[in-house]
């Protein structure tokens, strides 16, 4: 499992780059970021609508109602071009990061 | 049986607990859980369990609501675009819903907005004048205080032709020196024989000191070539209209002259205007000795000074340059700055054709001003006034979480919005009135050379920059005080919480009204002393009058076959302008005049016929007689400031020795701005200006037979003539021009303030059409009512009289101090100006006032 700090500060750049692949509505986003940690990462789902509104009072993201004939109304949200580049400055951020755990764990043994 | 239905509103509800969630959030949540139902039946879960996974794993609903929380109190760092885009999409509707008020707003800033427009035009060229010579910094004109006993200071702005050179020379500090004095020739090629205006001689160094062009030629030839002729584009294309002018030659009275260089025609807004230039050098060459005369005043110094060079310190040193050459001298020398000419202040004597007045740059500025605040002040008042409907809007609005700087936000764009509205449609109006306005203004604006870059992008800057601060200015007092109203005292009662604004309001109306009256009493007073002006007895009669030149040795035989013409009552000959004797000398003597004095007179000459001709009145003596030499007249100005007691028959020394044969009343001979001066007229033949009065019956006629007199005498000469009253029209032009301009200006501050009254009035009946209703069934007449109302707003109309009239009666009493001829001030003018004010404001609310006083009382109580 993966703590709840880590999920919390990572949630921005996965959001993010959910939106990055195309727009989607937040039940979508939630079923995608699950799917991809293979149910590693706890989140409650609402926990992500806050971090929704707070990326798009931000300006990261946009949000418009979608109605259509078969199905229910969704809102959709998209990345504007100020969230790509936040996206790339997390995503250098990530890496840089890792760089470094990857450096110590090369000196030292693995614990398994 | 588990209601799924009912289970996800119980759910829902849970959500509505806390204010961080809008019904956006809530609905976006809720299509999330239903999402998520589907999806767990569809994998073949019960209702009720997929339920409670979704509910579960959705998660605890009071982390959420902090987070959402957070999110509303964080501050943005930056205005959304978004919101701008809906401040300004609200305000939109809130003008269109209030049709009538957004008009009256518009309209009244429009007109403001012209009128600030155009003025703005005319003070912006009046203050570019003589600022486009790259060395206006350093240059100067030399001017000269005179003094004389008994006599105020008497300043001239012609100087002798010694002086340039000697400043030159004697003062390291001076590094160049231009001598200009104003002279006409008569240009001939081919048939072509025109005198032509505008015609100035120059020093050569006229052209490095200012920065006129030159298209074509060069001026280096200039300070040796005595006969060397420079041609404005618009001369050379009228004499050389396919040619090269340059090298061509031409004769001027008779001579020939050669043309060096073409010029470009000066701009406009130049205080020496001219259209050719001839050498002075040729003037020196007549007589060596002109070259060392310190004697005359006549032609115009001007300097250039080294680079960082104390202006005082100069005029220090060089104020008794005259005095130091010129044994008993009693003249001061000062330079006075290139760029200062224009619009000067002091009134010199033969100063630049071109002049303006400060004066008037100084009060149209101030108008400009008070009627942006009439204008502004309209905006502030129907604001506030509609508060009491607004501020249900600003309660709602502060109920739902607006916070005071969205609202501030929200009144500031609607204020701006309307401003830039109006801004644009002046812009339309200025480009309409354009011509009518360069009319009286005596300018030359065009609409093109405001699309010019350099303009152009000033001119746009300065638009959008009074577009958006009188925006701003108006709207900053309802933006504050409509922001700060507490939602709980809107909400409740019907806006008794407002009656705050009020005050201010009234304050607001009677400082427009004050502004507004003191524009009608300017109006009137400057109407007044223009007449006043117009009609003030002159010492002569100056209508009826024809006058024309001739050579000087047949000007005696000429006025004497025009006097024999059918229509002509009599011809007199002079050397002088009626209007313009500008000579006068120091060198007078005559017996019992104190030795220790200098006095300065006057001087012209005239024959034995000017006098009837131009019916002045000898008071004491005698008229000249066709006979007399060596006798002089004086008139009663003359007669007191020598301290004569019985002045005919006294002798009187001047180049020779002179009679007195007679005095003759006081006439003016220079601007009515100027006291009369002392006088002496003698007695001369070979005059060449023909002053001739006619019958007015005969005026059709009269010109073609004094034409037809001309051709038998001068058959080569052109034949020109006019008209005495005109000159003194052109003389008192800008006296015309401020009266018609200042009327206008009344006229539209008064529409303006009333325009805002009018809106005022309108609301405040709005307002109380239900107590109108209800004091009409209890029996109140239409008068009572009627009074009721309209003595609510004329009080305030009368309290800005009291305040107007002295504060008018002093700025005139300033103004007209400028006159030696002045009107004192009637009280006429006050009582009508407070009728006038009063009328037109009582019309205003009348309007209202009526209608709302005879409206059917049911109509106004049916709906409660």
């Amino acid at each position: 499992m993966i703590s709840k700090n880590l999920t919390a500060a990572s949630t921005k750049p996965i959001i993010l780059g959910v939106l990055r692949q195309g727009n989607s509505y937040g039940y979508l986003i939630i079923k995608k970021i699950k799917e991809m940690s293979g149910g590693k990462m706890q989140w409650s789902d609402g926990m992500l609508y806050p971090v929704l509104h707070r990326l798009e009072k931000e300006g990261l993201i946009e949000s418009k109602w979608v109605m259509s004939d078969d199905s229910r109304p969704r809102k959709y949200y998209e990345i504007t071009a100020l969230g790509k580049k936040e996206l790339v400055n997390e995503r250098e951020q990530w890496v840089h990061v890792n760089s470094v755990l990857d450096k110590i764990w090369e000196g030292q043994p693995s614990t398994t | 049986m588990f209601d799924l239905e009912r289970a996800i509103h119980r759910w829902l509800r849970s959500f509505r607990r806390h204010r961080a969630f809008n019904h956006g959030a809530i609905r976006e949540m809720e299509l999330h859980l239903r999402d998520h139902i589907d999806d767990l039946l569809s994998k073949g879960l019960g209702v009720q369990e997929a339920f409670d996974k979704a509910v579960r794993e959705f998660g605890d609903i009071k982390p959420m609501a902090r987070e959402e929380y957070w999110n509303i109190r964080r501050k943005r760092t930056f205005i959304n675009t978004i919101m701008l885009n809906s401040y300004f999409k609200i305000a939109f509707r809130n003008l269109w819903r209030h049709k009538f008020y957004a008009f009256i707003n518009i309209i009244g800033l429009t007109i403001g907005l012209s009128i600030v427009f155009m003025i703005a035009l005319f003070v912006n060229d009046e203050l570019s004048f003589d600022q486009f010579h790259k060395k206006k910094e350093r240059l100067y004109r030399v001017v000269e205080n005179q003094y004389y006993a008994g006599q105020p200071v008497f300043p001239v702005a012609v100087t002798p032709t010694a002086l340039g050179p000697s400043l030159m020379e004697e003062y390291p500090e001076i590094v160049n020196f231009t001598r200009v004095y104003n002279d006409n020739f008569r240009f001939e090629l081919g048939e072509k024989k025109i005198s032509e205006n505008s015609g100035i001689v120059a020093d050569a160094s006229f052209f490095e000191m200012f920065t006129f062009p030159l298209v074509s030629g060069t001026v280096q030839s200039f300070k040796t070539d005595l006969n060397a002729l420079i041609l404005t584009e618009e001369l050379a294309d009228k004499y050389f209209p396919d040619e090269e002018a340059t090298g061509k030659s031409i004769n001027l009275d008779g001579e020939q002259f050669f043309v060096r260089a073409v010029m470009a025609d000066p701009p406009k807004n130049s205080h020496l205007p001219f259209r050719y230039i001839t050498n002075f050098e040729r003037y020196l060459s007549g007589d060596p000795d002109r070259a060392n005369s310190w004697g005359s005043n006549w032609l115009y110094t001007y300097v250039e000074m080294a680079p960082a060079v104390d202006l005082n310190t100069v005029n220090d040193k060089i104020i008794g340059q005259i005095k130091a050459n010129n044994e008993g001298s009693v003249t001061d020398i000062y330079l006075q700055p290139l760029t200062d000419i224009y619009l000067g202040e002091v009134d010199f004597t033969v100063e630049a054709r071109r002049k303006g007045e400060m004066m008037y740059v100084k009060i149209f500025s101030i108008v400009a001003i008070f009627i942006l605040i009439i204008s502004c002040i309209n905006f502030m008042n129907l604001s506030t006034a509609r508060s009491a409907k607004r501020a249900k809007e600003v309660g709602l609005r502060k109920t739902v979480g607006a916070n005071r700087r969205q609202l501030v936000f929200q009144f500031l764009s609607e204020s701006v919005l309307l401003s830039v509205t109006a801004v644009i449609l002046s812009i339309g109006v200025v480009a309409l009135l354009l011509p009518f306005f360069n009319q009286i203004a005596n300018k030359e604006f065009d609409l093109r050379t405001f699309l010019e870059a350099g303009t152009g992008f000033k001119l746009g800057l300065g638009i959008l920059l009074t577009a958006v601060l009188t925006g701003l200015f108006s709207g900053s007092y309802p933006a504050l005080f409509l922001s700060s109203i507490e939602p709980v005292r809107t909400l409740g009662t019907h806006g008794t919480a407002l009656r705050q604004g009020a005050g201010l309001r009234k304050i607001l109306v009677i400082l427009q009204f004050t502004i507004s009256v003191v524009l009608i009493i300017g109006t009137m007073v400057v109407y007044q002393q223009f007449r006043f002006i117009q009609d003030v007895n002159l010492g002569y009669n100056k209508n009826n009058i024809i006058y024309t030149f001739v050579p000087g040795e047949k000007s005696e035989v000429f006025s004497n076959e025009i006097r024999n013409q059918r229509g002509v009552i009599n011809v007199g000959l002079s050397n002088r302008h009626p209007a313009y004797v500008l000579s006068s000398t120091s060198g007078f003597d005559w017996p019992g005049k104190n030795p220790d004095e200098t006095i300065l007179m006057h001087y012209m000459s005239v024959d034995e016929h000017y006098m009837p001709t131009m019916e002045m009145n000898v008071i004491d003596g005698r008229q000249f007689v066709h006979t007399d030499t060596s006798v002089v007249i004086i008139n009663e100005r003359a007669k007191e400031i020598m301290g004569l007691e019985d002045p005919v028959g006294q002798s009187l020394s001047g180049r020779n020795d002179y009679r007195i044969v007679g005095v003759v009343s006081d006439f003016n001979f220079k601007s009515i701005h100027t006291a009369i001066e002392p006088i002496v007229i003698f007695k001369s033949d070979e005059l060449s200006r023909v002053y001739i009065r006619y019958d007015p019956m005969e005026q059709a006629e009269i010109s073609e037979r004094i034409e037809s007199v001309w051709m038998d005498f001068f058959p080569d000469r052109e034949f020109n003539i006019y008209y005495l009253d005109e000159d003194f029209n052109d003389m008192y032009d800008a006296e015309m021009r401020t009266s018609k301009l200042s009327t206008y200006f009344a006229g539209l501050a008064i529409i303006i303030s009333c325009l805002g009254l009018f809106g005022l009035v309108s609301y405040a009946t709005e307002q109380r059409t239900k107590e109108i209703g209800i004091r009409k069934v209890l029996g109140a007449s239409i008068s009572n009512l009627f009074l009721l109302l309209t003595y609510d707003f004329t009080r305030l109309v009368l309290i800005a009289l009291v305040i107007a009239i002295p504060v008018g009666w002093y700025a005139m009493n300033q103004w007209l101090d400028s006159y030696a001829y002045r009107i004192d001030i009637s009280v006429w003018v006050f009582i009508l100006s407070a009728i006038t004010a009063v009328l037109i404001a009582v019309a205003t609310v009348s309007y209202q006032s009526v209608r709302a006083s005879i409206s059917n009382p049911v109509r106004a109580l049916r709906n409660e």
